[in-house]
């Protein structure tokens, strides 16, 4: 089963999309059409211009209102973090622990971790390339998980709207999030894991 | 075609997505799957008849989408007042609030990405049942692949349960007959994809392009570039 050569040492590059191993010299896939490259084209700059981006957003994201909620003639502004000190003084710790992690720590874990692994490519210790490749994975996994949130508030505005009694209306923060999701989900598809491995082997050499 | 389809790496071979360590795959058995030694990333796994089960899937999938689409997902009943949200609405509500981006984005991740992916796993699945070569195969397994990252099926599914958690203190709230749909929808979904491995589908629709060739209706794209 194992060979210990990689695909580009042999002259081949692997289809991004349905994985076929071609000679490198082909402009597309003969399998599926797609354009064939022996690795992601500009994959750092374009992860970091997704992350830079990602990051800039993630500001009024958590700055700006994200659900504004109208009862009884009174409307109330919520933000991320907003929501979860109301939680922590109404005594539900354990809610307030898991928005807080779901909503403002992984994402923000997601673009560092990102900013590290783009770093990494050619500082990172060479011994823990496994590690930073499971990483990656995880990042990629967690990605479109974090738009939770985004439906949650789509959800209830579009439940929630009892005449004057009580109506919620999306705040313009669940846009700024919604990009940042969209952003780092785009950051974390444009990052090669195969560039950590082509160093490994540079400095085998 | 045959000076850079012939070799056997390219025919039986797979290399790492993540860390480019090449691997044969052809000698897998049924339910067996394969992981890259080095650096553990899931390469394919081999089961047999499992493009019946994915047509089943697909089709009891579709079926679920048009009946989450025409019920009422969900009623919220406070003091004696009540509100009725569709699946659609979700999407419309923010159009209303001038959001029409995000009410685009929505829309397409939890209704329309998902419908297109499943009407055009139908025609995929069929072609290859019935073992047909038609010229728009590759295409449609070109778009089915590339969607496959922006459907959010499961993770809207698990947005309304919180959701349902964060408002069950404050009220009412009625399950409708769309929000048991799209629960099921979600489950068929995963299924349906869980069954097009992606190395085995393409390995199946270029073996019908392998035996299209032979028996002489070369398809017009494969003359085209043939250098």
């Amino acid at each position: 089963m194992n060979s210990s050569l990689t695909a580009a040492s042999r002259g081949l590059a692997s289809c991004h999309l349905c994985l076929k191993l071609v000679s490198h010299t082909l402009h597309d896939c003969p399998r599926c059409g797609s354009e064939i490259h022996i690795r992601k084209v500009n994959s750092l700059q374009h992860t970091l211009a997704f992350l830079i981006t990602a990051s800039i957003l993630y500001i009024p994201a958590n700055l700006l209102p994200i659900m504004i909620t109208d009862q009884l003639g009174r409307s109330t502004e919520s933000t991320i973090l907003g929501g979860v000190v109301l939680l922590i003084e109404l005594g539900s710790i354990p809610i307030a622990l898991v928005i807080f992690i779901a909503s403002v720590m992984i994402p923000l874990a997601k673009l560092l971790v990102m900013f590290y692994l783009c770093w990494s490519v050619h500082h990172g210790p060479p011994e823990g390339t496994r590690q930073r490749t499971v990483l990656y994975r995880i990042t990629e996994f967690i990605g479109k998980w974090s738009l939770i949130d985004v439906f949650v508030v789509a959800i209830l505005v579009a439940l929630i709207h009892l005449s004057n009694l009580l109506v919620i209306r999306p705040g313009i923060a669940t846009v700024a999030f919604a990009g940042v999701v969209i952003a780092s989900m785009l950051a974390a598809e444009s990052f090669d894991p195969r560039l950590m491995w082509d160093q490994l082997e540079t400095e085998d050499e | 075609m045959s000076a850079t389809g012939s070799s056997r790496e390219e025919l039986n071979c797979l290399a790492c997505p993540s860390c480019d360590l090449v691997f044969d795959i052809s000698k897998l058995n049924d339910g067996e799957s394969a992981r890259c030694t080095r650096c553990g990333h899931f390469l394919t796994v081999y089961r047999e008849g499992t493009l019946h089960r994915v047509m089943a899937f697909t089709s009891s999938a579709l079926i679920l989408m048009a009946l989450a689409c025409s019920f009422p997902f969900m009623t919220f009943k406070a003091s004696g007042l009540e509100s009725v949200m569709t699946l659609p609405e979700t999407a419309l509500k923010l159009w209303i609030y001038d959001m029409p981006g995000l009410s685009l984005l929505v829309a397409a991740f939890i209704i329309i990405i998902p419908t297109l992916m499943l009407l055009l796993i139908l025609f995929l699945v069929g072609a290859l049942l019935l073992n047909r070569n038609y010229s728009w195969l590759p295409r449609v397994g070109r778009l089915v692949y590339t969607l496959e990252s922006w459907s959010m099926v499961e993770v809207f599914f698990i947005g309304v349960l919180v959701s349902l958690v964060k408002i069950a203190k404050m009220a009412t709230i009625v399950m409708g007959i769309s929000f048991w749909a799209y629960g099921a929808f979600s489950i068929l979904f995963i299924l349906a994809l869980s069954g097009l491995d992606r190395a085995q589908c393409w390995g199946r629709i270029e073996a019908l392009g392998i035996k299209g060739m032979a028996s002489g209706e070369v398809p017009s794209e494969r003359l085209g570039d043939n250098e």
